[in-house]
């Protein structure tokens, strides 16, 4: 029997709750339900208005964001609270992580990645191959987990006049599995490409690394910093800290002009706020496009070469 | 180790115009070409170099139609020992049923394993939770987006897992577990279309999924594929690549950005 609420499960960074914790408390709006929000004792930055009720474990971040120890947690709420009707996680690499094994362990639906929500027809949408075409799923029993894609639902989150109900969900061992050891900070680079005005960003379609010194030329030429998708960086054409994306830098150039970038949404949550967005691709179809402010249909390496002609000629 | 790698075989839709059949009752997929899942390929990669350092062998193993056999050629001629298909016609769109499936064939033939990689997600539907399912299922430890594997000890590993921008965290994990590998852990080695036919020379066996589908339901289902929500989209330019040439350098100029 389910209890007629939505639990969300904040996700926290350092002490600090993550905004992305927004659009998960905006989809639990959006489901018409009271929503409780699960997180760790000793949090900044959580405006409790936001919500009906408020659990609290007394445990750490590094052990409450911890697969097998959540799903140790989610049986003690449930059976102090009754059972959600939605369990909600941030679709990030902890969410994402504590999600499918939670899911597993409870033998509970599962969608992953959810960015719309249908009222009507009470289904979720879920992007396909890098947000080219959505699936509509639907579920079929309760309670029901989601991950929330960032930026997806934040617009939905209302504040309540009188503060929520806090209760303590008492305290919670480790689990001898699997352990947190410790937080590495990735090692920073010479260049900062959050502070350029003017990025030129390659993708995975310049198809391959001989490629980027012709790149280089034209950043040089134009007086823009080149900076690049994931798959340049794991192919070693490109070193880490010019990566822009949830995985790599978010940043806020005047222009940020993107070469055969298809648009995934761990790559636009790094640059959509941009004032000026100009994608080139050669599929009409990219995602990129939806986000763009302008845009050509070309093959960027031909374009290339007449830019850096016409750039250094004049 | 004894390290079974899960590896798909999906649809290159980058460059490619997906068609929604009927009214929303299908993707068409029929004439795009298909490969080894990226993220795969960096899983396969880890498993043989951890097998290359310290003994045992790679089980590369696919869910899905008599096709996938390719991914496991490849697999092969990265380095993996055997080759497993989990044969099925059906689509199963829903990763729980996949990962019970996957369940119930590793405890009935007894496949042994010290550690399951997969990949972090599947590029078609990007998931990212059949490894944490079938982690789950067989009630062992698992650690999702993995970036490195800084030991490799007789009961447990110590593992990277990326987080969110340039932020890892470092867990030790208990063997048997299952790990996600993220993409950049390591540089998948060159295969050839040489090393890929030499593979096909090793037996691949077929496993019929249909006896091993006790439980293997679906618990979401989909009621429809639909295009991405429009939003206002670009302004579209034009032209011959000398007029899109001036036309963008126009652009970058009023932005201030280019004189
Ligand atoms: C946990 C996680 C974190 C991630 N973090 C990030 C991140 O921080 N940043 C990031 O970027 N990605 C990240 N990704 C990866 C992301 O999902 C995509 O795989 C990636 O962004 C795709 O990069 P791409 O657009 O360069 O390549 P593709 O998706 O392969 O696209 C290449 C594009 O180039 C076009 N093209 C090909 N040839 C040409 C040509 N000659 N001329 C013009 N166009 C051409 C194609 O049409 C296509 O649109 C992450 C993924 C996961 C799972
Ligand atoms: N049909 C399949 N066959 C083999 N491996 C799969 C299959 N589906 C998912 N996987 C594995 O699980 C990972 C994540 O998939 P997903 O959860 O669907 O995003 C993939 O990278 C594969 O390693």
């Amino acid at each position: 029997m389910s209890a007629g609420y939505v639990l969300v499960v904040a996700e926290v960074r350092r002490g600090l709750f993550e905004e992305r914790n927004l659009d998960t408390i905006g989809l639990g709006r959006e489901l018409g339900l009271p929503v409780s929000l699960l997180l760790p004792e000793n949090v900044n930055g959580v405006d409790e208005l936001l919500l009906d009720r408020v659990l609290k474990v007394s445990a750490d971040e590094g052990t409450f964001l911890n697969p097998l120890v959540m799903v140790s947690i989610l049986v003690k709420v449930f059976e102090s609270q009754g059972q959600p009707d939605f369990v909600l996680f941030t679709h990030s690499s902890s969410g994402a992580e504590c999600a499918a094994y939670a899911a597993g362990h409870f033998s509970a639906p599962l969608v992953t990645d959810v960015s719309g929500f249908d009222q009507s027809t009470g289904t979720f949408f879920k992007s396909y191959y890098s947000d080219k075409v959505f699936a509509q799923f639907k579920s079929t029993s309760s309670p029901t987990f989601l991950t929330v894609r960032s930026g997806s639902f934040r617009e939905n989150v209302t504040r309540n006049q009188a503060a929520p109900a806090v209760e303590s969900v008492g305290d919670i061992a480790p689990a001898e599995g699997r352990t947190f050891l410790e937080y590495v900070e990735e090692a920073g680079g010479a260049v900062d490409i959050t502070k350029a005005e003017f990025l030129l960003s390659v993708g995975r379609g310049i198809g391959s690394k001989d490629e980027i010194p012709r790149y280089e030329e034209l950043a040089r030429a134009m007086r823009a910093v080149l900076s690049c998708s994931r798959p340049v960086v794991d192919k070693l054409w490109l070193p880490k800290e010019r990566q822009v994306g949830t995985s790599g830098k978010t940043v806020k150039p005047k222009v940020y002009l993107a070469m055969a970038i298809s648009g995934a949404f761990q790559h636009i949550a790094g640059m959509k706020d941009a004032d000026c967005i100009i994608a080139i691709n050669k599929d009409p179809e990219a995602p990129i496009f939806q986000y763009a402010h302008f845009g050509i249909v070309a093959d960027v390496n031909k374009l290339r070469d007449k830019l850096i002609e016409t750039v250094k000629g004049s | 180790m004894e390290i079974v790698v899960f590896t798909k075989r999906v649809p290159v839709t980058q460059e490619e115009e997906l068609r929604i059949l009927e009214d929303g009752k299908a993707v068409d997929l029929r004439k795009l070409p298909h490969r080894m899942n990226d993220w795969d390929n960096y899983g396969v990669e880890e498993a043989v170099r951890m097998v290359e350092k310290g003994g045992g062998g790679v089980t590369s193993v696919a869910i899905g139609d008599a096709e996938a056999d390719e991914v496991l050629r490849r697999a092969i001629a990265m380095g993996a020992r055997d080759g497993f298909l989990l044969e099925t016609e059906e689509v199963l769109h829903d990763p729980f049923a996949r990962a019970t499936l996957a369940c119930n064939f590793l405890k009935k033939e007894k496949i042994p394993f010290d550690a399951l990689f997969t990949g972090v997600q599947a590029e078609d539907d990007q998931f990212a939770c059949f490894g944490g399912m079938l982690a789950a299922m067989l009630k062992i430890p698992y650690a999702a987006q993995v970036i490195g594997v800084d030991s490799v000890e007789k009961d447990h590993l110590v593992v990277r897992r990326e987080l969110e921008g340039g932020l890892q965290e470092r867990v030790k994990v208990s063997l048997p577990c299952v790990l996600s590998v993220q993409s950049g852990i390591n540089e998948p080695r060159y295969v050839s279309i040489m090393g890929v036919r030499k593979a096909s020379k090793v037996e691949r066996k077929v496993f019929k999924a249909s006896n091993y589908a006790d439980n293997v339901k679906s618990l979401i289902e989909v009621t429809k594929w639909a295009y991405p929500p429009k939003k206002e989209g670009a302004a579209m330019i034009a032209g011959d690549v000398n007029e899109v040439c001036g036309k963008l350098l126009g652009i970058l100029k009023e932005k201030g950005v280019y004189q």
